[in-house]
């Protein structure tokens, strides 16, 4: 899938672009145009990467200024992580690198190659969704649901990496997400319940 | 953003010759970078991408004369959960470490970037705003504006902060950092990287363009060396220092026999307060000791309309500082 390229992108701009190298080792392809000794270089037109999203290699088109969040959202049509400030303050896009939780908006996609990407679309693939997920919704741990995902995705590395967390250490975990409703109370019952299930590290 | 290009260096030297040419920038993990170029105050044709020069630039370790090597590009989360921080003479690198920003941006953010980035200031952030340190316009606007945030100490024609949480910690241990730029390679004194005279018009930092921070080094501390680390904020998680203090003391037989005093987020620089840690040599710790040690820390300070609150809150948190690297 392609991310819309309605923010700017010129053929002109593509054209004014440096050396460009093709390379296929590290899953990127772009227009072939080797100088040699020149370090390769994409853009800044539009060019086809591959990211390691839930286990699954998929290919999406973007420009070099596309972040991961778009390139999830738009151009693989996860738009489970949204789109908030934009500017990595409110958490509402994590999802997790190499089981660490990032904010896709300050990430960008170029940078998300070759990293293993978990979204929260991951947590209702089969046929039972995942406990935490059933345990949010057992202690209503939302109300807009908009920051939710976010949340989830924090709460699920809170897990991963404590087992049992504290109440001192699913603070600290989730103090990346911003919730105006106010459902921080419950999201910590539901990673407690999770925790005490002995389901938090897998499904 | 405005498009640019790409690049991946497959070295440093490769990194830094690309570093050098006309309108491009060094990128870390870009969390200050990307923010600055969505709001188009940064809109440089390229960006030379960091991150892959892992073994060169990223990781922790210490090194067998016992100085603490800090990879440019390790992240704010690796650096605070490194094993050699914890020990009582890095507490004050590991609290700044743990206090700043969130876990997603910890996860990211690399220790140098954290150290060079740009300002908060909102005027010079915000591209609404016409700012002489943001090259937009002919004054700085805090000054006579919206101040709550900004400098009491320090600062000469912008009332910018300089926000880094780890810089002051790294001031306190007498840091260095080594560079490269082109073949040169050079390490200096942690102080060299801050301007002398922090004017509208003089960066943040004193690299030269494509010049790349590869390490941090903290040498060895002296037995009985402790640092500690406290801000205050408005939030208690999540939030950027108002005023914020790193010391560092050196115990021996009940006495302070070396201390250094560095400000953070009160003054366009981290700011060293080397007369205020002198009161503190030949002395045994106590209340009225730091009482005395906050106010030269604070000698001499400048306030603007919104924010004398530092003073106050500011002297609070150099005594909380020295109690918690005493205690
Ligand atoms: C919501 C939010 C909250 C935050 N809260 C805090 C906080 O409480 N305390 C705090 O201290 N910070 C805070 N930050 C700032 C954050 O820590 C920095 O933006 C981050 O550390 C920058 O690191 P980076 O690797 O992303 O740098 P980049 O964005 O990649 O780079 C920053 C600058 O440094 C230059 N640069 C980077 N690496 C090198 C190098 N090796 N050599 C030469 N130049 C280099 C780049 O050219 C650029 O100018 C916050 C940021 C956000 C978005
Ligand atoms: S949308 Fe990324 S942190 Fe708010």
């Amino acid at each position: 899938m392609t991310v819309p390229s309605d923010r700017g992108f010129s053929r002109r701009s593509f054209l004014k672009g440096s050396a460009v190298a093709g390379i296929a080792t590290t899953g990127l392809t772009a227009a072939a145009h080797a100088v040699p000794a020149a370090p390769e270089s994409f853009g800044p037109g539009r060019h086809e990467i591959a990211l390691l999203v839930n286990g699954k290699e998929q290919k999406v088109t973007v420009e070099t200024r596309t972040t991961l969040l778009d390139a999830l959202r738009d151009g693989l049509d996860l738009t489970g992580c949204k789109k908030v400030c934009d500017r990595g303050s409110c958490g509402g896009c994590t999802v997790l690198m190499n089981g660490e939780p990032v904010t896709g908006c300050l990430v960008l996609a170029m940078d998300a190659v070759g990293q293993s990407l978990t979204t929260v679309e991951s947590l209702t693939e089969g046929d039972t969704p995942h406990a935490l997920v059933q345990n949010f919704v057992k202690c209503d741990a939302m109300q807009c649901g908009f920051c939710t995902p976010g949340m989830v995705m924090s709460s699920l590395a809170c897990l991963q990496k404590r087992g049992k967390p504290t109440e001192e250490q699913m603070r600290t975990d989730l103090s990346g997400n911003l919730c105006r409703c106010g459902t921080y109370g419950r999201v910590m019952e539901a990673i407690q319940r999770t925790a005490a299930g002995g389901t938090g590290g897998g499904k | 953003m405005k498009p640019f290009t790409y690049v991946v260096p497959k070295s440093l030297a490769e990194a830094s010759e690309a570093g050098k040419q006309p309108n491009t920038v060094l990128k870390g993990a870009g969390v200050d970078l990307i923010d600055r170029m969505k709001e188009r105050l940064q809109t440089p044709e390229r960006i030379v991408n960091l991150l892959p020069l892992k073994d060169e630039l990223a990781g922790v370790a210490v090194e067998a004369s016992g100085e603490l090597k800090i990879g440019a590009t390790t992240t704010i989360a690796q650096l605070e959960q490194h094993e050699a921080l914890a020990n009582p003479a890095l507490a004050g690198l590991q609290a700044a470490a743990a206090l700043t920003a969130s876990p997603q941006i910890r996860n990211r953010a690399t220790v140098a970037g954290n150290i060079l980035q740009f300002t908060r200031c909102w005027y010079v952030r915000s591209e609404a705003f016409h700012c002489l340190h943001g090259g937009r316009g002919p004054t700085c606007l805090a000054m006579t504006g919206e101040n709550r945030y900004h400098a009491v100490l320090g600062w000469m024609d912008c009332v910018r902060v300089h926000p880094s949480n780890l810089a002051p910690p790294l001031l306190a241990l007498d840091a260095e950092y080594s560079t490269r730029l082109g073949d040169k390679v050079r390490r200096r004194k942690f102080t060299d990287l801050f301007p002398a005279e922090p004017r509208a018009q003089t960066a943040e930092h004193t690299l030269e363009a494509g010049e790349i921070v590869t390490a941090i080094h903290v040498p060895k501390p002296a037995a009985g060396t402790r640092t500690a680390y406290c801000e205050s904020r408005e939030k208690l998680t999540f939030d950027w220092a108002t005023t914020a203090c790193a010391v560092k003391v050196v115990l021996a037989g009940g006495k302070i026999a070396a201390a250094s005093v560095v400000l953070g987020a009160v003054a366009p620089v981290p700011l060293p307060r080397p007369k205020a840690a002198a009161l503190l040599l030949g002395e045994a710790p106590s209340a009225t000791l730091f009482q005395k040690v906050a106010e030269a820390a604070y000698a001499g300070a400048s306030p603007l309309a919104h924010n004398d609150y530092k003073l106050v809150v500011g002297k609070a948190i150099v005594r909380e500082a020295l109690e918690q690297a005493t205690r």
